[in-house]
């Protein structure tokens, strides 16, 4: 009786057995047949080279260079203290540093980690040659971008990085991987798919410990495209060296094509830093400065463009015909409206056209603006594409705001005279980029052929051509010459505002401007114009932000642009 | 019919043992981790076990009843001497040396404490008379005796410490109290009190070993430590699926995922490069020899070799069934071994032993 008990006991035991060697095997098999797979197929991505960066002189201003990694596969360690403190002496960090990483980094006991990024090429030889002595010890090649140009260009080129979260999100379905390294800011960012290296990858059968057993398959990464600006370094290092961190911004812009010879803002910042390991501190340093060294002043910043707005009320006024070259305003120092004095900075007397632009007389716009009336200075400042984003091929730019009565009126405000009066001037309700005010004299420059700045020249060496739209403005030519005498009067006369720039051999034309601030901060000066020369035309623009008079922005101009004559540029 | 009974052990026998080196063959084959020379060493052993079990089967298993005390405390000097003197392999002291033999006297334990306990509840004889001091006498004789037989080795195993084999010879134990015809109320009564001393064990165990618990509730917790070999040989089995990746193309095997895999989870490679129909084949030859083990047992006349060959079915199932429950996760991981299969002299050794006494057992169980 009790052995059958036992017969049956041992009946259902093995019935239990059977039955779940099936459901493990013939249910769940698919799944643990995947599994096992996956367990022993690992691919191994090998990223492309990325594209370098060329300046418009052939000199290179991102470049790749092979940097070292220390690799360890923690499973394999023999004694950590040995292969810790060899690698403290040779690497020259403390052990316990080496402790602290290894600890930080370590996940799984399969997984290699890279412990040290980026040691240079004697130590890498160093732990090679040493490495037979310990087994868990491996050296990785990778590349590393520098920037030989560093801060001179970093406005323009960016910076490479690790993804972070949002751009996996946003990236993920082009091929981005969370290892993969993309451009943040600039040309950097906005060309990435370009000069991102195509994925390769080896896929290799591995075995419990991650050693390659047998390689199944490779595929060759595709190095990334090169691209070569319009930029041009020397032009950059000038414009840096004048700017002297100063908060400001310096562009240059060839009138007849739209190529952006030189874009500096300052104070900037050293691209290299975001790839080396140690420079958590200097970052820290950098996005705390109040004076926003991140900051592309010249497509991000806002800012009133002060007395450089008379520019297209002068065009405006001859253009609706309301004055001629000759009509005259009588300036006593100030205009008063309702009893409020509007002043002017000198008692003017009597001034044209030319004179006011020369002069930069207040007073003449206050009186040019009334005739004109509001809804006409917004529909020419629109016109040079004031309040508009420029397109060029550079992230994240500012479009800035042109005030207009309707646009008061659907804000349920009133507009008074007195906003005709500040807007008159470039006050008020306006802002613009050092950009936008550049390629406004550009136009002009070139009697209202406006083009389209940019930045790219050739991608992978062929000529991007996407860039040479132009658009003609339907005003007279002539209105642009009187304009442009102004503007040269402006440099030529001794009275004019900045004749400082007077400099002989190079003919220089332009507009001063003193943008007050809100707040009791020194205003913004400004100097927008361009040099001409038999060859070409380039507009520019020297912005000083908090930079007091426009005499300053005029100083710094006259700095930079001595130096370009020296260099021949111009 | 009485030849028959013992054809038919050596049939299944030999099949197992069969299986055992192709499996063998696969999980050493062309390998750093598990040095290929084992296939050959199994394979001469075996060959020697079988001619053992083969003079055995004619040897008189009364011999043993003789031996079995004078066993039973030698053998327990052997695990005193182990725990003193042992050699400590993975963590646990469990091997001893003798000139060039190494054994592990806890394998050998098996059959002393079965031909123990067979001998000593052979004598039992039915209880008459009835009152308080006889109840006490029969508690003692017929269960606390008996335990204290099992207490001691187990004990001393459990210190090794082997939670897996001690708690076999406590499966030993009940089982063959099972079969002494002791009365179900005992058995009941007694069974109640070990599953109220159970939390209490629970702060004996070593670190490892609650870990080991632990992770067979949830691999997951620890995939890559303690939980690592529970997956891997998951993965292993349930990946044969049906018919198998094929003799020496387990890509769990082959590619070192799985540890142990030439002791104690041979199974998984069975499973792996079999499928489901090599498992089952596997398994239904132990059910068989077993199922022939249970029927000698119920035709011997003699009380000591029911008994014994009650316990002897009893320990290969237990074996059996938690050695494979192991490697597909229905058990937690304890180490024991899957007889005639497992690569181990030892074990291999002990469980021939067993055969050989039932195949005399077999030739004589009508003579009474």
């Amino acid at each position: 009786m009790r052995l059958k008990i036992i017969r049956i006991i041992t009946i259902i035991l093995f019935l239990i057995v059977i039955l779940d060697l099936f459901y493990v095997q013939a249910i769940r098999g698919r799944y643990y047949y995947n599994l096992s797979k996956n367990n022993r197929v690992r691919i191994v991505p090998l990223e492309g080279w990325r594209g370098r960066i060329f300046d418009s002189t052939g000199e290179v201003l991102a470049d790749n260079i092979v940097s070292f990694n220390v690799m360890i596969t923690p499973q394999e360690i023999k004694s950590k203290q040995e292969l810790f403190s060899f690698l403290a002496d040779t690497l020259g960090i403390t052990y316990k540093k080496i402790e602290e990483l290894y600890k930080k980094k370590r996940s799984t006991p399969f997984a290699p980690i890279v412990l040290v990024e980026n040691i240079g090429r004697e130590k890498a030889i160093i732990l090679e040659e040493e490495k037979y002595r310990f087994p868990s010890l491996f050296i990785q090649e990778s590349f590393r971008r520098v920037y030989p140009r560093g801060a001179d260009t970093s406005h323009v080129v960016g910076y490479v990085g690790k993804m972070n979260k949002q751009k996996i999100e946003r990236f993920k379905e082009y091929g981005y991987s969370p290892q993969s390294i993309i451009g943040y800011s600039g040309i950097e960012e906005y060309y990435d798919s370009y000069l991102k290296g195509g994925y390769g990858g080896l896929q290799v059968e591995v075995n419990s410990r991650g050693e390659q057993v047998r390689l199944l398959s490779f595929k060759e990464p595709v190095k990334g495209q090169d691209l070569e600006l319009t930029i041009d370094s020397r032009m950059q290092r000038m414009a840096a060296e004048s700017l002297d961190e100063r908060p400001g911004a310096f562009i240059a812009l060839d009138a007849d094509s739209g190529e952006v010879l030189s874009m500096v803002s300052s104070p900037s910042f050293d691209p290299n830093v975001f790839k080396k390991a140690i420079s958590k501190n200097s970052l820290k340093g950098l996005s705390s400065s109040k004076f926003s060294p991140f900051l592309n002043r010249v497509i991000k910043g806002l800012f009133p463009p002060g007395s450089v707005f008379k520019v297209p009320i002068a065009i405006a006024g001859l253009d609706t015909k309301k004055i001629t070259q000759h009509s005259s305003f009588n300036c006593l120092g100030f205009y008063e409206l309702a009893g409020i004095k509007f002043r002017c900075t000198h008692i003017h007397n009597y001034q044209n056209l030319i004179q006011s632009l020369a002069h930069s007389c207040n007073v003449y716009y206050y009186r040019l603006g009334m005739i004109l009336g509001a809804d006409i200075i917004s529909k020419y400042a629109r016109l040079f594409s004031l309040g508009k984003l420029t397109h060029i091929d550079l992230p994240y730019e500012e479009k800035g705001f042109v005030s207009s009565r309707r646009h008061k009126v659907l804000q349920g405000k009133k507009w008074y005279a007195g906003h005709t009066l500040n807007f008159s001037i470039g006050q008020g309700d306006l802002s613009t980029t050092p950009i936008q005010l550049t390629r406004m004299m550009a136009t002009i420059a070139s009697d209202g052929i406006e083009v389209q700045p940019h930045i790219i020249r050739k991608i992978g060496g062929k000529l991007v051509d996407d860039y040479n739209s132009k658009r003609k403005l339907k005003i007279q030519k002539q209105t642009f010459d009187i304009v442009k005498k102004g503007l040269r009067e402006t440099v030529r006369s001794f009275s004019g505002t900045a004749h400082i720039l007077d400099i002989e051999g190079i003919y220089i034309a332009g507009k001063t401007g003193t943008a007050q601030t809100s707040g009791n901060k020194e205003d913004h000066a400004w100097f927008v114009g361009y040099v001409e020369t038999s060859k070409k035309k380039i507009a520019f623009c020297v912005f000083l932000e908090h930079g007091g008079s426009s005499q300053n922005a005029c100083l710094t101009a006259r700095q930079i642009l001595l130096k370009m004559n020296r260099e021949g540029i111009i | 019919m009485r030849r028959d009974l013992g054809d038919k052990i050596w049939f299944f026998l030999v099949a197992i043992i069969f299986v055992g080196l192709v499996a063998l063959y696969s999980a050493s084959c062309d390998n750093v981790r598990v040095a290929q020379n084992i296939f050959y060493n199994q394979f001469i052993f075996a060959v020697f076990c079988l001619f053992v079990m083969y003079i055995l089967q004619n040897i008189d298993y009364r011999k043993f009843y003789d031996v079995a005390y004078l066993l039973y405390i030698f053998n327990v000097l052997l695990l005193i001497w182990v725990l003193i003197a042992g050699k400590y392999t993975l963590g646990a002291k469990r091997w001893i040396q003798i000139g060039a033999l190494n054994f592990q006297p806890s394998e050998f334990m098996k059959l002393s404490l079965i031909l123990t306990l067979g001998r000593y509840f052979s004598k039992r004889r039915a209880n008459i008379s009835f009152g308080l001091l006889n109840k006490t006498q029969l508690l003692c004789r017929d269960i606390l005796i008996p335990f204290f037989i099992t207490i001691v080795p187990m004990f001393i195993i459990f210190k090794q410490p082997d939670l897996g084999t001690a708690l076999l010879l406590f499966g030993i134990f009940l089982a063959m109290l099972f079969v002494s015809g002791l009365e179900y109320r005992y058995i009941f009564s007694f069974l109640g009190i070990c599953l109220g001393v159970l939390p209490f064990a629970w702060n004996v165990l070593k670190q490892y070993q609650k870990d080991r618990l632990l992770v067979f509730l949830n691999p997951n917790i620890d995939p890559l430590g303690a939980g690592y070999t529970i997956i891997q040989s998951k993965i292993a089995i349930g990946s044969g699926q049906i018919f198998g990746k094929g003799w020496l193309a387990g890509t769990q095997n082959q590619l070192n995922f799985l540890p142990e895999r030439h002791t104690d989870f041979i199974f998984s490679v069975i499973g792996e490069e079999w499928g489901l129909l090599g498992a089952i084949l596997t398994v239904c030859l132990y059910f068989f020899l077993i199922m022939h083990c249970l029927n000698i047992a119920s035709q011997v006349k003699d009380r000591f070799g029911t008994i014994v060959a009650v316990g002897m079915a009893s320990i290969l199932t237990l074996q059996v069934v938690i050695n494979v429950g192991m490697v597909m996760g229905l058990f937690p991981i304890v180490g024991l071994t899957l007889p005639f299969i497992s690569y181990g002299r030892s074990s291999f050794l002990v469980f021939i032993i067993m055969i050989g006494f039932l195949l005399n057992l077999s030739k004589r169980r009508t003579i009474f």
